[in-house]
């Protein structure tokens, strides 16, 4: 006996198309190669993405096949009317339809759209006989039928102002909706005999009919049955076939109709039982996602079904190809025209995957310590890459980041604890913007993104440059989506510039909400000032400057004999790192990476930017240093791949162990004013002086207590005044024996310093600041890293209470 | 009010903060394709700023919703009902409305079209496919190098019979020559000549005729065999190979020099191909399959149906459609079982390309069969050693002025089109001249083949990161062909341009810890 598999139903299908292809070499106004109609139209379709009705089916993806094929995935509830049109004879359950399909063009009107797609096997009843629209966008995703070959709709319920050239009324699905209705309740099908062409004259040929609905009942010998219907319903599906187009009802006119509303619960959706699986109680995207991670593959299912037929290429190469575009001897293949045929993808895998999941988990109880049951601990320790693609630990996350996300901003604590262990992609936009402190308040509607301005031609020439590998940033819907929100950043800050590079800024935030420009818009508004403030002014060399200088003092303070070597070749970082840090690596980087590294920067202030620059140079370390001026230029004018994990890991680990006075920069937001013992002011001149960076008291004082072994203490004054006053356990080295030219540790003539200094972080205290300084120097030119100098050299600590001195 | 050019005015009447009476106007294009709220926000600030707080933006948006929503449907119905009043006026023409679009719906909705099952050739490359990938593969190899071998043998028959008539009747007219005003005239030299030339063909003919034969016989033979032995394989066996799957390439052949690289292209995202520059001749690419004792074969048919093509483009000048001359003499070595043979192939592209140009009504008689420089036409075949498809890329430089050319130029137009076709038939390996001609030749001194060596590279390159777009097949790897005659110093000075032309990947460096 085998083991009984579940049954679960699935609601979840897939249909095929493919878009139409471009003829000969074509190019846009701007110049630019033709966008291909497959990603127009994937980035037009996901609007569809955020339309959720009881009456409609919910879009779920977009796929892009090769050779612009398109598959899209979404809901599908229940059985298509044509198969169940044995059960819909009574007039109750036909009116039930009526009123559910009006519903949900209602809807769609109100998205300000139009179906045209409108037929039985695309009304699907659940058991509650509830109505839900099946594939209804695919006249708006493809802008009206413009980025496919073949027509939309089902000629039969065509009304005839549609053959004759009308798009976008809503008027027209009214007409395809009394079609159905009407075949309904004289219980045959309209002409089903009929070759095409006869059915377009018949159709054409009733524009000049009064009584449509009579005249076909006449046709079919079904003049008794009409004859015998109640006279509203009638009169109702007369109005709806109506060939006056202002005469026809619109779907809310049908809704409000009397003929429905003195009887509204009848008619009204009823919502069917929960169902007994917890898993398809979840809402649709989360289960699509995970159905995907489980194993889930649409091209694959849809091969199995033979709607995607792989045909040997070799057969299909032309004769001859001319230079204007003309291509001869290639024959198109039937497997290339518009197939209506529906795949489900089924939940098994899922389902199997998920069995072990206990039902706790779908609710997780993030307020109850009692209660906590930490899921999917454990997994921590694997890498992310394998975590993102694991199907019960994702389930975990994404079931305990929706059930956080619904708390937000109460929970905002709580989510940025979770966040740190990771992100589940599926919800990454909405996290992210939780970590931003955005609270979405309708504020960027009244924000001016229409009104041309004198940026809007630099804004213009940078969008079709911005991530264009992407799909979805591609796309014709992303540069509008793009554009309106550089303008709206732009208009919104008038004490900014537009600097190029605000664009690759701007795309992961879209990326990431790409149907609520909203949150990418209030995301990058509070990302700017917290990790690149006044980066956007009009004159930000001095913050960019200053931003450098302490970028060169960190790669001296982690990598000091990296930082000897690139200083002695005068490869700065003004020549590469600037597109770095104005982008936060959003410019050099593929999205894909981009989002792990953010998901690290989000959660750390803004110094942490700087380590992500370090750990990149550390991991081009050896290239860098047997590279000399051009060949370090050349590297870094394409940067070559990265390996992100590996960096990201670097970079924190720098990011945790660097007391954090010594990425002091005075260009940031300061939330706290800097206390007596903290570092404040120093001046760009100062900065760019100095090769190490400094270290505030109060960083030193909390090493010195509670990381003792963490620091050691070169202290540079002359030995009697040591010997009067000092730290414990620092390191006397009179500035006056140091021969500044003999580079070796062993010329200092304390033995075992290397030893001694090694791992430690090495603060230099004196009363001459400028000694301190060249010591520096000297240290690192020896390869000793963690180099810094106390702010305020020896006598700040003289008002340190309690006191760290000792004397004798 | 409805004006014709579809907008209206959109008047609001409202009470200003203080009490006045207060209007605002703001045009609406229709259909109306905008978001309300923004409109509302326009407005707004033509408002003073007292009244947003007096949140008189609520009751603007659902004014102006209303408004946009009344009017919106009043113009798309005007516009609708207009339609079909043109429609019932007597004199409507919807005869060719109905062609139209009952022709539309048999064309392009697998619903309604007439069914075509699959063509012979499809079956084959089913069946072929499936076998190439089954335990019968050997056999099939084993089969076609017979077969290969009949045919040569004919064909060296027939050279060695043409040579011997040829030098037997180049004594007998030396004989005549030398006997020329003693006992013979010039008459009798030109009967004779005549003679010779008809006993000439004749034995060509004779043996082209027996070659015809034997071909067809043997694809016939073949084929048939080839789906006999499915059915016979298949009865106890379901797994196959689906069409269409990556297959890859081993090269066994070893031309004089070659470097390889991997390369990075692409600005973030970053898309890894390989580069291959070697020199070779072109006809060595396309060589005789079973010739020697090489995988050849083995490669060459388990790559046919798969969707790694091989590809190699081929200069050829312009006018009538004519391959390389060796190349045409390497693909009848033996017989084509997968396509038509070669002479035909080219037959029908010359028919097709008339087609072409007659659908062209500016072009006039004389250029009707001709094809111009950078067009290309595309030859299929499963018996050459590395090339399943070959793109004849139309150039005309002259053989001993090298001239000189820039990205415009209509050649290097045609190698994009020939990748962007490559694209979107899955060829992944193609192999281009790299310095647009296939021989060395006096006058290319070593600055013009840098100059041409450059351009070719930097336009590839161009056209590859574009082709990332173009949302086909990625081109896996590139070779770059130099002329055989080539001398080692250039060679080494071209193949050093590739990694400062493309962005030579970095290696990686494992690091003991």
């Amino acid at each position: 006996m085998s083991p009984c598999v579940t049954k679960v139903n699935s609601n979840l299908a897939a249909v095929t198309f493919f878009a139409k292809t471009h003829a000969g070499d074509v190019c846009g106004s701007n110049g630019l190669p033709l966008t291909p109609n497959s990603i127009a139209i994937l980035g037009r379709a996901q609007y569809l993405k955020t339309i959720e009705h009881p009456n409609l089916c919910e879009y779920l993806d977009i796929i892009r096949g090769k050779h612009e094929r398109t598959i899209i995935v979404s809901e599908y509830a229940g059985a298509p009317l044509d198969e169940k049109i044995k059960i819909c004879n009574d007039v109750k359950t036909i009116l039930r339809i009526f009123y559910q399909v009006a519903e949900g063009l209602n809807e769609i009107n109100d998205h300000g759209f139009a179906c045209h797609n409108l037929e039985p096997s695309n009304i699907l009843l659940d058991s509650q006989n509830n109505v839900k629209l099946f594939n209804y966008g695919l006249f708006y995703m493809t802008k009206q039928g413009e980025y496919v070959s073949f027509p939309i709709g089902n000629i039969r319920y065509l009304p005839p102002e549609r053959l004759l050239g009308s798009q976008n009324n809503i008027k027209s699905d009214v007409w395809s909706l009394g079609m159905i209705i009407a075949e309904l309740f004289l219980e045959c099908q309209f002409w089903s005999s009929l070759k095409i062409s006869n059915i377009i004259r018949k159709i054409l040929s009733l524009s000049n009919v009064s009584k449509v609905f009579e005249k076909i009942a006449r046709e079919h010998n079904c003049f008794e049955k009409y004859d015998n219907l109640n006279s509203d319903v009638r009169e109702l599906i007369e109005r709806c076939l109506s060939t006056s187009i202002s005469s026809r009802p619109m779907p809310n006119d049908i809704i409000n109709n009397k003929l429905f509303q003195e009887n509204i619960e009848t008619y009204a959706y009823k919502a069917p039982p929960k169902p007994e699986q917890l898993l398809l109680r979840c809402p649709l995207k989360q289960v699509y996602y995970l159905w995907q991670l489980a194993g889930g593959d649409v091209q694959t299912e849809l091969k199995k079904e033979g709607l995607i037929r792989s045909e040997a290429p070799i057969l299909s190469m032309p004769k001859i190809v001319c230079l204007n575009g003309k291509i001869g001897g290639s024959k198109r293949s039937q497997s290339h025209l518009a197939d209506n045929r529906i795949v489900i993808l089924r939940l098994n895998n899922l389902v199997e995957r998920l069995r072990k999941v206990p039902s706790m988990a779908y609710f997780p109880l993030i307020h109850s310590p009692k209660f906590a049951v930490h899921y999917g601990a454990g997994m921590e320790q694997l890498p992310l890459v394998i975590r993102e693609r694991d199907t019960e630990y994702q389930f975990y996350r994404v079931m305990l980041f929706s059930r956080m996300l619904k708390g937000y901003p109460f929970t905002r604590d709580m989510i940025i604890k979770e966040a740190q262990i990771d992100i589940p992609p599926l919800l990454r936009g909405a996290v992210w913007a939780c970590l931003l402190d955005v609270i979405e308040d309708g504020s960027y509607e009244r924000i001016d993104k229409v009104t041309p301005t004198s940026t809007d031609r630099q804004i213009e020439v940078d969008i079709p440059r911005c991530h264009q590998y992407d799909e979805l940033l591609s796309s014709p819907e992303g540069h509008r989506k793009l554009k309106r929100l550089l303008k709206a950043w732009v208009a919104s800050h008038p004490q900014y510039v537009y600097w190029q590079g605000l664009d690759s800024l701007t795309a992961p935030f879209l990326y990431l909400n790409f149907n609520n420009e909203e949150r990418a818009f209030l995301s990058l508004y509070k990302f700017i000032p917290k990790y690149l403030h006044w980066f956007f002014l009009k004159d930000n060399s001095a913050v960019i400057k200053e931003y450098l200088c302490k970028f060169s003092q960190l790669t001296a303070y982690h990598e000091p004999v990296l930082a000897k070597h690139l200083n002695s070749i005068s490869f700065i970082p003004e020549l590469f790192a600037i597109p770095w840090f104005l982008t936060m690596f959003s410019h050099v980087f593929p999205l894909h990476k981009i989002i792990h590294l953010w998901d690290k920067l989000m959660l750390g202030d803004n110094s942490y930017p700087l380590f992500i620059g370090i750990s990149v140079l550390k991991q081009l370390k050896s290239t860098l240093m047997s590279s000399g001026f051009n060949e370090c230029i050349l590297l870094f004018s394409d940067l070559p791949d990265i390996v992100m994990e590996t960096c990201v890991v670097e970079s924190q680990k720098m990011y945790s162990v660097t007391p954090k006075s010594i990425c002091y920069r005075k260009n940031v937001l300061h939330e706290v004013d800097p206390g007596e013992f903290d570092i404040s002011d120093i001046s760009l001149s100062e900065l760019q002086g100095e090769v190490s960076p400094r270290i505030s008291a109060n960083d030193l004082i909390d090493l010195i207590f509670n990381g003792k072994d963490a620091v050691v203490i070169l202290d540079l004054r002359g030995s009697l005044e040591f010997s009067r006053m000092r730290v414990a356990g620092s390191i006397n080295i009179p500035f006056t024996t140091v021969l500044l030219g003999d580079t070796r540790l062993e010329s200092l003539g304390v033995p075992n310093l290397e030893s001694i200094l090694a791992d430690k972080i090495v603060v230099i205290v004196s009363v001459v600041h400028e000694n301190a300084v060249l010591f520096s120097k000297f240290l690192i030119d020896c390869g000793v890293s963690r180099v810094c100098v106390l702010h305020q050299g020896f006598n700040i600590l003289h008002a340190v209470v309690p006191s760290v001195l000792v004397s004798t | 009010m409805l004006s014709d050019n579809g907008t209206v005015d959109f008047v609001y009447k409202y009470t200003n903060h203080d009490g006045t009476e207060k209007t605002i106007e703001e045009k609406i294009e229709l259909p109306f394709d905008g978001d309300v709220g923004e409109l509302v926000n326009k407005m707004m600030n033509e408002m003073e700023p007292m009244m947003r707080y007096l949140d008189a933006d609520v009751e603007l948006k659902e004014a102006l919703g209303n408004f946009i929503r009344k009017k919106n449907q009043e113009f798309l119905d005007s516009r609708d009902d207009a339609l079909i009043e043109k429609a019932r006026r007597p004199d409507a023409d919807l005869e060719a409305l109905i062609k139209e679009t009952e022709k539309l719906y048999k064309e392009e909705l697998l619903q309604f079209a007439d069914r075509i099952g699959p063509t012979d050739e499809e079956i084959f490359a089913q069946s072929f496919h499936r076998l190439v990938h089954s335990s019968s593969l050997p056999e099939i190899l084993v089969k076609e190098k017979g077969y290969a071998k009949t045919v040569a043998d004919l064909i060296n028959r027939m050279d060695t019979e043409v040579e011997a008539l040829n030098s037997e009747q180049q004594e007998e007219m030396d004989k005549k020559i030398n006997q020329l005003d003693i006992s013979t005239t010039s008459e009798d030299i030109n009967k004779l000549l005549a003679h010779q030339y008809t006993t000439h063909n004749f034995v060509r003919k004779k043996f082209e005729s027996e070659l015809e034969a034997i071909h067809s016989h043997q694809r016939n033979e073949y084929r048939e065999w080839i789906t006999g032995q499915v059915s016979k394989v298949f009865q106890t066996s379901r797994v196959a190979t689906p069409l269409g799957n990556r297959s890859s390439m081993f090269v066994t052949q070893t031309p004089s020099m070659e470097e390889s690289f991997t390369i990075h292209l692409g600005s973030q995202l970053k898309h890894m191909h390989n580069i291959r520059i070697l020199s070779a001749d072109v006809t060595d690419l396309c060589s005789p399959l079973h010739a020697d004792e090489s995988l050849g074969g083995l490669n060459m048919a388990l790559g046919l149906y798969s969707s790694s093509l091989c590809g190699v483009v081929v200069l050829t000048p312009s006018g009538q459609v004519a391959a390389n001359k060796k190349i045409v003499k390497n693909a009848n070595m033996s017989t084509e079982f997968h396509f038509d043979q070669i002479d035909d192939q080219l037959e029908k592209i010359q028919t097709e390309v008339k087609n072409l140009n007659t659908q062209d009504a500016a072009s006039n008689e004389k250029s009707i069969s001709k094809l111009k420089t950078g067009d290309f036409f595309i030859t299929k075949h499963s018996n050459l050693s590395q090339s399943h498809v070959i793109f004849h890329l139309i150039s005309d430089e002259p053989f001993n002025s090298p001239s000189e050319i820039n990205s415009r130029h209509p050649v290097i137009l045609g190698l994009r089109n020939i990748l962007k076709t490559a694209s979107k038939h899955d060829v992944t390996m193609l192999t281009i001249p790299a310095l647009l001609r296939h021989e060395m030749s006096e006058d290319m001194t070593v600055s013009w083949c840098m100059r041409r060596a450059e351009l070719v590279f930097k336009c590839a390159k161009g056209f590859m990161i574009e082709s990332a777009s173009w949302g086909g097949a990625e081109l896996s790897t590139l070779q770059l062909l130099l002329p055989r005659e080539i001398s080692e110093e250039l060679f080494t000075t071209l193949a050093g341009m590739v990694p400062h032309v493309f962005r030579v990947a970095n290696p990686k460096i494992l690091e003991s810890k």
